[in-house]
C-alpha cells in the first residue's frame, strides 16, 4: 500500500526546500532542490518525486512562496489605478512626510506602486461619525472608466476616507465600476483593511491590488502543473504572513497575505520547537548565504505586529516579526582609513564570495569560513559547487597585508567582527523589548546558521543553542506545524470608560460571523473552529497601541484594563494605571484546526562515515572530527571541536562545547562553564 | 600605552554605535511622555573620560552635536568630585545651546574603580515651568522660559538627592511625567554603563582605550581626506528671517565658508545680533546644526563616532543671534537654523558640485489647535508641516517632506484628527507650482486646509516668506509659505505667525508650505519631465510655458515647435 504524506515546500530564489511527514508515524524528512523560478512547480515536483517516489501520495500540501514579495521588490506587479477622495489625491504619494534617513538631504521617499497620473478622485465625503457629509458624485468616475481601456489597468484600488466606519461610498463606486469594467479587479479598502489612517490603509489596498493578478496567475499555474499530485484533486495551502495557512482560493482573494509567506515558517517552527522542548523563550536566527534574520518566541508565542513595512511602504496586516539583521555570509570585508570593516555591503549571490569563482574579488564572510576549514569546499550545497579555497585565501591575505595579518588571521578577524556585530544587533532587538537575551535559548537554522551559532551564543552569553531537525529546511518544517488562521478587524475608537460591553459584543459577533463564513467556505466547521479576540489600547494622548488579548467568555472590562496596564509595564518598564485609556481597534483571529500527527524524530537515513580535517579555532588549527548527524542517537553527546554534517546544513562545534540529541531529534549545543 | 589590533578596534567601534542605540532604546522604552517615545525628541551619547564622543544615537538630527559639551561643563564644574553612580543634569541654553525644554542627564561610567567614560541622555521635557504651559511663543528673555540649570548633581553615588527632585517637581506643571522622563534618562545611562562593563570585562580598559584612540584617528583621517578633496576657496551667502516672533523687522543671517587644505572655516560675521524674540540660539547648538549640514553633504551614511568634525571651525561674533547669551530668549532657537543650514549647504555646493543641493522650505511650520475650556474637555493637536526640498545636481528635490532639523515626524492622518478633535481636514495635497523651477526642480510644498467644527483656539509659526528656498546654478526659487484664515463672518486674514487666538466654529485655516529651490536652468529641463509634471498636476501648463518654455497641448503632449529647443 502506498504511503500518505503531509508535504511542505519553501520556494526560495535559489533553493526549494521540501519537508515531508509520514501521516502514520509523524516522522519527517527533508530535501533541497534547485529552484525553477520560471515555473516554480517543476522544482516542487522534482523534490517530491525525489523523496516520495512515484507511490507516495500527498494528504496535505502547503507551501511558502516569494512570488508576491518578488513582484513587489522588482516592481513587476500589475498595473493599478487608485481612486481616492477629491482634495486627497496625493495622500499615497505624500506618504507620512517623515524622512527615512535623517542625515541625508538626498533621500527620496519609497517609489509608490502606482504613480500620481494613475490616481483618480471622486467628490463625496463621509465624516468621522460615519455620516455622509457630501453625496458621492459618481459621474466623476467616468474619467477613470474612459482611461481604463487606454491605460490597460488590471486592477483598481478604491480607498475613501472613513470607509471603515461607513463603506457605502466605496461599495457604490465598486458597483458603478464593476458594471462598466467587468474584467478589472476591484479592491476596496474597507475589505482589505477596515482600519483608520488613510495613507496606511491606501498603501495596503494598493499593494493588494498590485499583487492580486500576479498571485492569482501563480496559484492557477501551480495547481495546473501539480495536477493530480495534489491531495483531494487539487487542494493547495499557502503560508500566510500571520503565521497561519490558507487555501489557494483564500490566497487568491487576499494576495497580500502571501507576502511574508516564506520566512514566517521559521518563526512558526520556533513556536512548535518551544512547545516540544519545553523552552518558552527563544531567539531564532535564520542565516542563509546572503541573509540573516531574527525572530523571537516569548512565553511560547512568536512575537507579532499589526503593521509591516515593505520597501518602505506600510501595510496594515498581522505579521510575525522578522528582523533583518544583515547580509550574513555575503558581507564584504574591506578597509577604510586604516580600519578593517565588514559589511554592510553584501556580495549577494552574484558575484558572490571569491571562492565561488563567479567574479567576486572582495573577500566575504563565507570566504573566511572556508579558509578556516569550517566549510567543506569539495562538498558545498550537496556537491553542486566546488569552492576555491586558494582564491579566498589570496583575497584575505591581500586585505590582511595592511594589518600585518596572514590569510588565516584575517579570516578569523572577519569572523570575529561579524559575530560581534550580529550579536550587537540581536541584543538591540531584545533591549527594545525589555528582554535579557541570557534567559533565552538560541535557535539557529538556515544553511549557514548552525555554523555561526556557538560563537553568537558566546557573544550574547546565551547558555544553550538548539539546532532543530532539518535546520537548512526549517522554514518548510515550520509550515507543517501550523493551522488555518485569518485575521479580521474593525476600528472602534472610544475611551475605555465610555464604551459598554454590548457595543463590544456586537462588534466581536460581527467579526466572528465573518470568520465563521470564511472558514466554512474553506470546509472548516464545528469544533475545528476557534476564535482569538484582542483590542488595541493606549493611554490617552499616545499615538501607538498595544494589542491586548481578550480571554474567552464574557468581557470583563476591569480585567482587560488591568491586563493593559500590566502589558504596558512589561513592554515599557513602567505604566500609568491612573491615566485614561483609549481603544482604537477590535481584532479577531479565526482559527481552523488542521489534522496532523504528533511530531516524531526524523526518518532514519544512512550516515556517511566519520572523517577528519584541520579546522581553525582562535588562531590555531585543530584536527577536527567530521560527523554525520544521522550517526547520532538520542542522548549521544559529542565533544568539540567537531563538525556535524547533514544534508541541509553544517553545525560547527568549537572546543569546549558539547552537542547532544534531545527529544524530537533536535540537538543542543552547550558550553562547559569555565568557572 | 597598550596597542589594539584592527580587529579589536573594529569590534569596539561597532560596539559603541550599538551601545548608543541600546541606550536610546532604553530611553524610548521607559519614557513617560509621547514626545520622547513617539516623537523621538531625544539623543544619547557614549563618550570617553574626557568627554570625546564615541557613539551616538539620535531621534532628532539636530542633536548630532552639543552633548559632549555637557560633559565638559560637568567636569569643569565638579573636577575630581565625580563618583560612580552620580547623575548630573543641565539645560542652560547658553551652555548647551538649545531651549530649556531639552534637559541633558550625564553620568560617569566606572570600571573596577576607574573612570572610563561618560554616558549622556538628552530628552525634551514638555513643561519646564515657563510663563505659558508647554512652549511659549511670547518670551523675550530666558527668565520667562522656565527653570534654568547649569551642571547640577541630582543623584549621588546611586542615591537621588531628595531636595533636587523636589525642586524639579515644584518647577513644572507636569510633575509625574517629568520625573518619569528623568528616570528614563537615568535608565539609558545605566544601560550604557552595563554594556560597556560587559565589553571591558572581556577586553580590559587598556585595550579599550587604545581602540578608542584608533577610532578617533580613523575618523580624523576620513574627515581630513574629505575636506582635502574639496577645492580651496571662499563662498558667502545671506538671507533674512521674516522676523523674531515679536517684532516685524527681518533678521539677517550671513555665512562665509572657507575651505583651506584640510580645514573648513565657517564664519557667521554679518549675522544679526541678539533679538528681542525667542529665536536666539546658543553657540553649541549652532555648531550642532552646522555639523548636521556638513554630515548631510559629506558623509550621510556613516555612523557618528569619535573624532568627527575636528576639521570644522566655526567663527561667531560675540554679539550674534547664533551665539546667545544672557538674557536672550531661546524657546524657538531652531527657527533660524533651517536658513543657516541652507546657506551653508549652498556654499558647500559650490565646492561639491556633484552633491549640489538647493535650499529647502526651511522651518518646522508649526500649526496647533486646542481647547482650554475645562467644561468641554481640554485637548491639543500640534504638528510641524512638510514642504519642498531643494533640487539636486542629478535629481529633483523631494516633495512634502519634513524639514532638515526634524526627522521622524509624521503628519496626523485626517481619520485620526477628525476622530479625536473637533477639526476637519478638508484638503491635504501637493501645492501645484510651488516648486522652484530648474533643470532639476525643487520639491513641492503642501496644502493643508482645516475647518473648525467647534469654537477652538489656534496658533501658527510659519517662516521663510522673506527668503524662500532659492535655486542654484540657474535654478529659481520656490514659492514661500502662505496662510489663509477665513472667519465665519467672511473676514480674511493671512498671519504667518499667530499666538493663541480664538477660531470660532466654521473658521477655515488654509496652510500652504513653500517649495524647494530649483537646480540648473529650467530651460534645460527635458520635455518629457515637464510634460510628466503637467500630467501629474504638479506644474500648470501656464507655468510650463513661462518657466520652462514648454508648450503643453490639451492632450498632454509637448508642442515641440512652439517650445524653446533644448
Amino acid at each position: 500500500m502506498s504511503k500518505n504524506f503531509r508535504v511542505s515546500a519553501d520556494i526560495g530564489g535559489t533553493f526549494t526546500d521540501i519537508v515531508y511527514q509520514d501521516v502514520e508515524t509523524g516522522r519527517c524528512g527533508a530535501a533541497k532542490v534547485l529552484s525553477t523560478p520560471d515555473n516554480p512547480a517543476l522544482a516542487v515536483l522534482k523534490g517530491i518525486d525525489q523523496v516520495l517516489g512515484a507511490d507516495g501520495t500527498l494528504a496535505f500540501f502547503v507551501h511558502g512562496t516569494t512570488v508576491g514579495l518578488n513582484a513587489l521588490l522588482t516592481r513587476k506587479g500589475s498595473k493599478v489605478a487608485l481612486l481616492t477622495n477629491e482634495n486627497f489625491r496625493d495622500i499615497y504619494t505624500i506618504q507620512g512626510n517623515n524622512r527615512g534617513e535623517i542625515f541625508s538631504i538626498q533621500w527620496d521617499k519609497p517609489e509608490p506602486l502606482t504613480p500620481l497620473e494613475h490616481t483618480y478622485t471622486v467628490a463625496g465625503r463621509i465624516a468621522a461619525s460615519g455620516e455622509e457629509l457630501d453625496p458621492l458624485r459618481l459621474s466623476d468616475l467616468d474619467t477613470l472608466v474612459d482611461a481604463c481601456k487606454r491605460e490597460g489597468y488590471e486592477a483598481i484600488a478604491i480607498s475613501l476616507l472613513f470607509s471603515f466606519n461607513n463603506a457605502a461610498h466605496e461599495i457604490a463606486v465598486r458597483d458603478y465600476l464593476a458594471a462598466r469594467l467587468p474584467d478589472v479587479q476591484l479592491v476596496m479598502s474597507h475589505e482589505v483593511s477596515p482600519e483608520w489612517r488613510e495613507f496606511e490603509r491606501t498603501s495596503t489596498t494598493v499593494t493588494d491590488a498590485y499583487l492580486a493578478p500576479v498571485v492569482r496567475k501563480y496559484i492557477a499555474t501551480l495547481q495546473n502543473e501539480m495536477g493530480d499530485r495534489l491531495p483531494d484533486g487539487g487542494s493547495l495551502h499557502v503560508m500566510e504572513s500571520n503565521g497561519g495557512v490558507m487555501t489557494a482560493a483564500t490566497a487568491t482573494q487576499t494576495p497580500l497575505q502571501t507576502l511574508l509567506s516564506g520566512p514566517v515558517g521559521g518563526a512558526i517552527g520556533g513556536k512548535s520547537l518551544s512547545k516540544a522542548t519545553g523552552r518558552g523563550n527563544l531567539i531564532c536566527v535564520d542565516m542563509g548565504g546572503t541573509s540573516f534574520d531574527a525572530s523571537l518566541v516569548i512565553d511560547g508565542l512568536p512575537s507579532t505586529s499589526n503593521e509591516a513595512l515593505l520597501e518602505g511602504l506600510p501595510l496594515q496586516m498581522s505579521v510575525v516579526d522578522i528582523h533583518v539583521i544583515g547580509a550574513g555570509g555575503g558581507s564584504i570585508a574591506w578597509k577604510e582609513a586604516g580600519a578593517a570593516r565588514v559589511g554592510p555591503q553584501s556580495a549577494g549571490s552574484k558575484p558572490g564570495p571569491v571562492c565561488y569563482g563567479l567574479g567576486g574579488t572582495e573577500p566575504v564572510v563565507s570566504d573566511a569560513n572556508l579558509v578556516l576549514g569550517r566549510l567543506d569546499g569539495a562538498n558545498f550545497g550537496g556537491g553542486e559547487m566546488i569552492l576555491d579555497r586558494d582564491a579566498a585565501a589570496a583575497a584575505l591575505a591581500e586585505l590582511g597585508d595592511d594589518f600585518d595579518m596572514n590569510a588565516e588571521e584575517m579570516a578569523q578577524g572577519v569572523i570575529d567582527i561579524v559575530n560581534a556585530k550580529m550579536a550587537d544587533a540581536i541584543r538591540t532587538i531584545t533591549i527594545q523589548r525589555g528582554i535579557d537575551p541570557r534567559e533565552f535559548s538560541l535557535v539557529a537554522f538556515g544553511g549557514a546558521g548552525p555554523a555561526q551559532a556557538a560563537a553568537l551564543a558566546q557573544e550574547l552569553e546565551i547558555k544553550e543553542v538548539i539546532i532543530p531537525v532539518h535546520p537548512g529546511a526549517f522554514s518548510a518544517w515550520g509550515m507543517l506545524q501550523t493551522d488555518v488562521k485569518h485575521d479580521f478587524k474593525e476600528t472602534l475608537y472610544s475611551f475605555w470608560d465610555q464604551i459598554d460591553v454590548a457595543t463590544l459584543d456586537t462588534a466581536f459577533a460581527g467579526l466572528e460571523q465573518r470568520g465563521r463564513t470564511f472558514l466554512g467556505d474553506e470546509g472548516i466547521t464545528g469544533d475545528r473552529v476557534a476564535f482569538e479576540r484582542a483590542i488595541d489600547f493606549r493611554y490617552f494622548g499616545q499615538e501607538y497601541v498595544l494589542t491586548i488579548p481578550i480571554a474567552e467568555g464574557a468581557i470583563n472590562m476591569d480585567k482587560i484594563r488591568a491586563d493593559f496596564d500590566a502589558a504596558y509595564l512589561r513592554q515599557y518598564g513602567h505604566n500609568s494605571p491612573e491615566n485614561r485609556v483609549e481603544m482604537a481597534n477590535v481584532r479577531l483571529a479565526a482559527l481552523g484546526r488542521l489534522e496532523r500527527p504528533a511530531n516524531a524524530p526524523p526518518l532514519p537515513v544512512a550516515a556517511r562515515p566519520e572523517r577528519s580535517r584541520d579546522v581553525w579555532f582562535a588562531g590555531t588549527a585543530h584536527p577536527t572530527r567530521i560527523i554525520d548527524r544521522n550517526a547520532l542517537d538520542d542522548g549521544d553527546a559529542v565533544q568539540g571541536p567537531a563538525i556535524i554534517e547533514e544534508v541541509t546544513s553544517t553545525t560547527l562545534l568549537p572546543p569546549g562545547w558539547t552537542a547532544q540529541l534531545i527529544e524530537g531529534g533536535h540537538m543542543t549545543l552547550t558550553k562547559e562553564d569555565a568557572a | 600605552m597598550s596597542r589594539a589590533d584592527p580587529i579589536t578596534t573594529e569590534v569596539v567601534r561597532n560596539f559603541v554605535i550599538s551601545c548608543a542605540e541600546d541606550m536610546n532604546a532604553s530611553l524610548w522604552r521607559s519614557a513617560h511622555s509621547a514626545i520622547i517615545y513617539e516623537g523621538k525628541d531625544s539623543a544619547v551619547a557614549l563618550m570617553d573620560e574626557h568627554g570625546n564622543m564615541l557613539g551616538q544615537s539620535t531621534g532628532v538630527p539636530l542633536f548630532i552635536g552639543a552633548i559632549d559639551v555637557c560633559v565638559r561643563h560637568v567636569k569643569d564644574y565638579y573636577g575630581d568630585d565625580i563618583h560612580q553612580g552620580d547623575i548630573f543634569i543641565m539645560n542652560d541654553s547658553y551652555m548647551q545651546g538649545t531651549h530649556l525644554h531639552d534637559v541633558t542627564a550625564i553620568g560617569p561610567i566606572f570600571h573596577d574603580g576607574e573612570l572610563v567614560g561618560f554616558g549622556a541622555a538628552r530628552a525634551h521635557w514638555n513643561d519646564i515651568g515657563a510663563m505659558d504651559p508647554g512652549s511659549t511663543m511670547s518670551s523675550q528673555n530666558i527668565y520667562q522660559e522656565g527653570l534654568r540649570l547649569g551642571p547640577t548633581r541630582i543623584m549621588s553615588q546611586g542615591k537621588p538627592i531628595r531636595e533636587w527632585y523636589d525642586h524639579l517637581k515644584l518647577n513644572t506643571r507636569l510633575e509625574g511625567a517629568t520625573i518619569g522622563d528623568l528616570g528614563a534618562q537615568v535608565a539609558a545611562i545605566r544601560t550604557g554603563e552595563t554594556r560597556l562593563g560587559q565589553l571591558l570585562s572581556k577586553i580590559g580598559s587598556a585595550t579599550y582605550r587604545a581602540s578608542c584612540q584608533n577610532i578617533f584617528e580613523q575618523a580624523r583621517r576620513m574627515d581630513k581626506a574629505a575636506i582635502a578633496a574639496l577645492p580651496n576657496g571662499t563662498w558667502s551667502r545671506e538671507g533674512y528671517l521674516d522676523n523674531d516672533g515679536v517684532g516685524d523687522q527681518p533678521v539677517k543671517v550671513a555665512l562665509t565658508l572657507t575651505v583651506k587644505d584640510e580645514d573648513l572655516i565657517i564664519d557667521l560675521t554679518g549675522t544679526s545680533g541678539p533679538v528681542a524674540g525667542s529665536i536666539n540660539c546658543g553657540a553649541s547648538q549652532t555648531e550642532s546644526l552646522l555639523r548636521l549640514a556638513y554630515k548631510t553633504m559629506i558623509s550621510p551614511e556613516g555612523a557618528i563616532t569619535g573624532g568627527a568634525f575636528e576639521t570644522m571651525h566655526v567663527v561667531m561674533p560675540e554679539e550674534c543671534l547664533f551665539n546667545a547669551g544672557e538674557p536672550s530668549a531661546c524657546e524657538w532657537y531652531f527657527t533660524g537654523l533651517g536658513l543657516l543650514a541652507d546657506l551653508f549647504i549652498s556654499c558647500l555646493s559650490e565646492a561639491m558640485p556633484e552633491r549640489s543641493t538647493a535650499a529647502h522650505y526651511g522651518d518646522s511650520m508649526v500649526v496647533g489647535f486646542f481647547s482650554v475650556d475645562p467644561k468641554r474637555g481640554q485637548w491639543i493637536s500640534i504638528e510641524p508641516t512638510a514642504g519642498g526640498w531643494g533640487g539636486r545636481a542629478d535629481s529633483d528635490g523631494e516633495s512634502a517632506l519634513i524639514n532638515l532639523v526634524n526627522g521622524g515626524f509624521r503628519n496626523i492622518p485626517a481619520e485620526v484628527m477628525e476622530t479625536k478633535f473637533p477639526v476637519r481636514l478638508e484638503e491635504f495635497s501637493m501645492r501645484p507650482d510651488s516648486a522652484g523651477p530648474g533643470k532639476n526642480r525643487g520639491g513641492l510644498g503642501v496644502v493643508r486646509r482645516y475647518k473648525m467644527l467647534e469654537d477652538n483656539f489656534g496658533a501658527i509659526w510659519f517662516e521663510r516668506s522673506n527668503t524662500p528656498a532659492w535655486g542654484l546654478n540657474g535654478g529659481q526659487e520656490g514659492q514661500g509659505p502662505e496662510i489663509n484664515l477665513t472667519f465665519p463672518d467672511g473676514t480674511v486674514d493671512h498671519p504667518l505667525k499667530m499666538r493663541a487666538s480664538a477660531l470660532p466654529e466654521g473658521t477655515i485655516v488654509e496652510c500652504k508650505t513653500g517649495g524647494g529651490g530649483g537646480n540648473g536652468d529650467p530651460m534645460q529641463r527635458a520635455f518629457a519631465d515637464v510634460a510628466r509634471d503637467v500630467r501629474r498636476g504638479l506644474v500648470s501648463p501656464e507655468a510650463a510655458k513661462t518657466y520652462y518654455g514648454v508648450v503643453i497641448q490639451p492632450d498632454g503632449t509637448v508642442d515641440q515647435s512652439a517650445s524653446v529647443i533644448r
